[in-house]
Order: structure tokens, then sequence, then C-alpha cells
């Protein structure tokens, strides 16, 4: 009886069967996405990225705008030009100023010449001015090695950790 | 050169190999491949996921305190180069490994060994303690007090009810 009835239900409620599970497909899809925002696929700083200004130049976030070097966009160690988007009341750099910046910080990975990849957890930057002079005195957080083949040295210095 | 430990699953990272993750605090984490990284990615706990090293050591498996562990130690004086020191060091490599093998040979016999052991052990105890419980088959036969009297227990059959609301 219950074969029976089990596949009448089958044979019956297959449309409602089958909305109830693309339902709660979605669901499950829709909770996924929440996760999803930390193991997404990284990419490439380029125009429209916002990132963080980990120095006490007076900015607190940047839009970049251009990168100066590459296609694609910016990676780890990249010039890139960027406009402040957030800035303290009282700093040397105002908001709405167009800015030169070193990217310290990546998500993207980035191979190392010894062809292991390093990534960082989230996209920051150091304000440089055009001769690549750091704006600010200090430097927060990690920065990698490589800025040193970039010609960055005084943002080393000034960096607490080099990883 | 140096060789890291992976985070995730304590195997050698050579040079060359594996991604490391750099956080916000500047603590570095290393993995020796893609499979360590995306388990990483998925916050899994290495004590938790039966293959990783840790697992291993936590749970008893694997030889965790060993006089042949201390050779292998991340040090932070560089040592000094000596020709005579590193064709010692060459020839005690293979004995060094050698020795583990054995001792960890020696460590899973009697981690099996053990188990076996307590069962039984306890297994005799149960017994001696519970022996009054036990009686023989032809006890039961004998003595009909010992078994429940057979019952015969009507069961009432429903009838089905061929009612679906929901049929089309």
């Amino acid at each position: 009886m219950a074969a029976s009835f089990a596949s009448r239900c089958s044979r019956v409620g297959r449309s409602l069967f089958s909305g109830l599970s693309n339902s709660s497909l979605g669901s499950a899809h829709e909770m996924t996405h929440n996760n999803y925002f930390s193991q997404q696929q990284r990419t490439f700083i380029q125009m429209r990225t916002v990132l963080k200004v980990v120095d006490n130049s007076g900015a607190k976030k940047v839009m970049c705008i251009q990168a100066l070097k590459g296609k694609k966009g910016a990676r780890l160690g990249d010039t890139i030009v960027a406009s402040v988007k957030e800035a303290h009341p009282n700093g040397k750099v105002k908001k709405g100023k167009v800015v030169y910046g070193v990217v310290v910080r990546a998500a993207m990975q980035k191979g190392r010449c010894d062809g292991s990849e390093v990534r960082f957890d989230d996209n920051a930057v150091v304000l440089v001015d055009k001769q690549g002079q750091p704006i600010g005195t200090r430097v927060f957080g990690p920065v990698p090695h490589e800025l040193r083949r970039k010609k960055h040295v005084k943002i080393l210095t000034l960096a607490g950790h080099i990883a | 050169m140096r060789l890291e430990k992976c985070w995730f699953c304590s195997s050698t990272v050579y040079p060359g190999h594996g991604i490391q993750f750099v956080r916000n605090d500047a603590k570095i984490f290393r993995f020796c491949r893609s499979k360590c990284h995306k388990n990483f990615k998925m916050k899994r706990n290495p004590r938790k996921v039966k293959w990783t090293k840790a697992y291993r050591r936590v749970h008893g498996k694997d030889m965790t305190k060993d006089s042949t562990f201390e050779f292998e130690r991340k040090r932070n004086r560089p040592e000094r180069y000596d020709r005579n020191v590193k064709e010692d060091v060459l020839k005690a490599i293979p004995k060094i490994a050698k020795i583990r093998a054995i001792r960890e040979e020696t460590h899973h016999k009697k981690m099996k060994q053990g188990k076996h052991e307590k069962l039984r052990r306890e297994a005799e105890k149960e017994l001696k303690q519970g022996i009054n419980m036990v009686k023989a088959p032809s006890v039961f036969q004998q003595d009909p007090s010992y078994t429940l009297p057979a019952i015969k227990v009507k069961v009432s059959q429903q009838k089905s009810v061929e009612n679906h609301p929901m049929e089309e």
C-alpha cells in the first residue's frame, strides 16, 4: 500500500516536489554565498578597487583609478593611482585628492622568486609621492620582502613585520 | 635554505612548493599543497582531520616523545660550516632514520597489544562479576518460571483510507 502511495505521489506531485526542491536548493545556495566571500577567487587590483591605507598619511580608504603597470591591473608591490575616499579630518591627505600608492598587501596570491606563493588577508596600500617616497612616517602590519626589488626600501624600513 | 612544516598536515614544505598566507597580525601560515590550503580556508581544525599529523599525535597513533626528534628542530642560530661535522651528519642521518623506524614499529605494536590485553581483562572481570546471571540453556527448559508464558495478542487490522486530497 505504501508503495502504491509513493508511486502515486511521485506521479502526481512531480511539479510540486520539483518546486520544493528548487526552493531548498536556492536557500542552500544563498547560505553558501554568505560564506563564499572569504573563499572567492581573488583578482587583480583594478579600477574601482577600494584599498585600506596602512600608513599615517591621513587617508583611510582609497579607490584605485589606474594601475601604472600591467594590462589586467596591479598586483602585490605594484604602484597605482588612487583617489582618496575616506580621510582623517586633520591629516596630510584630504578626501578627493588623487594620490600614488604602493600595494603592500594583496589578497590575490603572487608567485615568489623561488616558485612558492604568498597571499595576504586584505588589499592594503601605502601612499607615496611621484618619486616613490612614502608620504606617511609609519607603516602598519606585515609587508612583503619583494618591495626591496621594487626599490621601496623606505617602506620596508618603516614596516614592523616583513613576510 | 630552510625546510618549513606545513601548518595543516605538518609535512615538510620544500622551497618553491605550496603557498603561504600572511594574516594581518603577521602570523605566517605555510601550506605544502592546495589540499591543505583549501582545508584551512574551510576553517577545519587539523586536530580533527584524520589524515593530519596533528590528529595522529593527539590520538596517540604516532610516537610523539622520542630522542630522534631532537635532531630535527628549528634553530635560529645558523650553523657554522665545518666539513668534518657535515660528513658526520650525513653519516648519522640514515642511522637515525633506521632507529626511528624501529622505535615507531615497536610503538605501534605496543599500542595494539595494549588494547587487546585491556579488552580481555575487562571481559574477564565482567564474566567474574556476573557469573550468577549466566545459566545453562537446559535450566530454562526444565524450569518454566524462568521463561515468559506464551501469550496470544490480537492485532486489529486498520482499514486503509483511500483519500488523497493532493491528487489532481
